[in-house]
């Protein structure tokens, strides 16, 4: 009995061991959109503290102006495709060295910003790309028309955005709408989180997500991404 | 009333539920990893990195011991491992139960949207399911002190 019950760790680290392989089996067996990464490629550090709350900001006022170069608010270079700045990057804000010319030097906007269904909806019909965070599945079942799928939380998302950029080659200024389900769904943000990183600086989060799209009859399609 | 909790055929019908309860919980769980992911993530309690390996290997644990529980195999192991968990998952529910802080529990899988008043009223409940299947658990793990760790008939015969 003595020896029965000194083996009763050894069995559990048994059945933990067996649970190991089988989870390292299955997951090498599972299709892209049901796998994860062992290590890493979660999307979740930035928005550990919180959905980029010091990323956001309330949606502008539809008029507001887009800045413009020659206001000094964001000296870069004229757009070469492609160009992921440093993760390190600094978020943009007027750079000190800026004319003190509060009259016309605007705040700069914050890259990450929540918007409406109408803002979304002028969006789409100026041809901004959209992106669908939610997962896969949801998106082959319906999504705004044109989109992208984006799952944050599959393991092939990387490979999908590099076919997004490719296709659209979006330079760090222009905007990018990205949407999930809305309500308390945080994907979204987790998804503008990665692309700030990435080094775009105009994620535009259409917060009422696809539902509001559905319910005001906007467009939307069905099918695999 | 003692002897009808140890019962040999009470012990059964513990064991039983406890795993088949297990089984349901881990196979949705398995079928969608990242989903399972997504709901541990909800729950603001893990670092990043602990994310991945946790939603992948958690699952599977349950299903061996649930499977193990349902078999009679190594099930005094087994019942540990089960309490060990449950007991992790009613801190865990407790800790945002008590921050107000409303999360889909993921015990069974991804669930519907929810208001979060819905979502807190699911948490309590899940966390009174988690209480009884501990007693299950606890009561696997008394009605098998004193047995062979391998309650098979063939080993019940042997010692």
């Amino acid at each position: 009995m003595a020896k029965a019950t000194s083996s009763l760790p050894l069995q559990m680290l048994a059945l933990a061991g067996l649970a190991g392989i089988a989870a390292l089996l299955s997951n090498l067996s599972a299709p892209a959109s049901r796998r994860l990464a062992w290590q890493g490629s979660l999307p979740v550090p930035a928005l550990a503290a919180g959905p980029s709350q010091a990323a956001l900001q309330p949606p502008p006022a539809p008029e507001a102006p887009a800045p413009k170069p020659d206001e000094g608010i964001r000296p870069l270079p004229p757009l070469a495709p492609l160009p992921p700045l440093p993760p390190k990057a600094p978020l943009p804000v007027a750079p000190s060295q800026a004319p003190p010319a509060p009259a016309v030097l605007a705040p700069a906007p914050a890259p990450i910003q929540e918007i409406s269904a109408a803002e979304a909806w002028k969006a789409f019909q100026a041809g901004t790309p959209f992106l669908d965070a939610r997962r896969s599945a949801d998106f082959a079942e319906g999504h705004i028309a044109k989109a992208w799928s984006a799952p944050v939380w599959e393991s092939d998302l990387e490979d999908r955005l590099f076919s997004f950029k490719a296709a659209r080659r979006p330079g760090p200024e222009d905007p990018i709408v990205i949407y999930c389900s809305g309500g308390d769904c945080k994907d979204s943000h987790l998804l503008a989180a990665k692309l700030l990183e990435q080094g775009y600086f105009r994620l535009l989060i259409f917060r009422e997500g696809f539902p509001a799209w559905v319910a005001q009859g906007r467009p939307v399609e069905k099918g695999q991404p | 009333m003692r002897n009808l909790l140890l019962h040999p055929r009470t012990a059964l019908l513990c064991r039983i539920l406890l795993g088949l309860a297990f089984i349901a919980a881990a196979l949705p769980k398995i079928s969608d990893p990242p989903g399972f992911a997504k709901a541990i993530w909800a729950y603001e309690l893990f670092p990043p990195w602990s994310l991945s390996p946790l939603a992948l290997l958690l699952p599977w644990l349950e299903l061996v011991c649930g499977l193990a529980l349902c078999l009679g195999f190594w099930p005094r192991a087994a019942a540990l491992w089960v309490a060990g968990l449950l007991v992790a998952f009613m801190v865990a529910l407790s800790i945002n139960l008590a921050r107000r802080h409303p999360v889909d529990c993921g015990c069974f899988g991804a669930t519907a949207h929810h208001t979060e008043a819905e979502r807190l009223e699911d948490m309590r409940w899940a966390l009174a399911r988690d209480a009884g299947l501990l007693l299950l658990a606890l009561q696997c793990l008394w009605a098998g002190r004193g047995r062979p760790l391998e309650s098979g008939p063939a080993h019940g015969q042997q010692i």
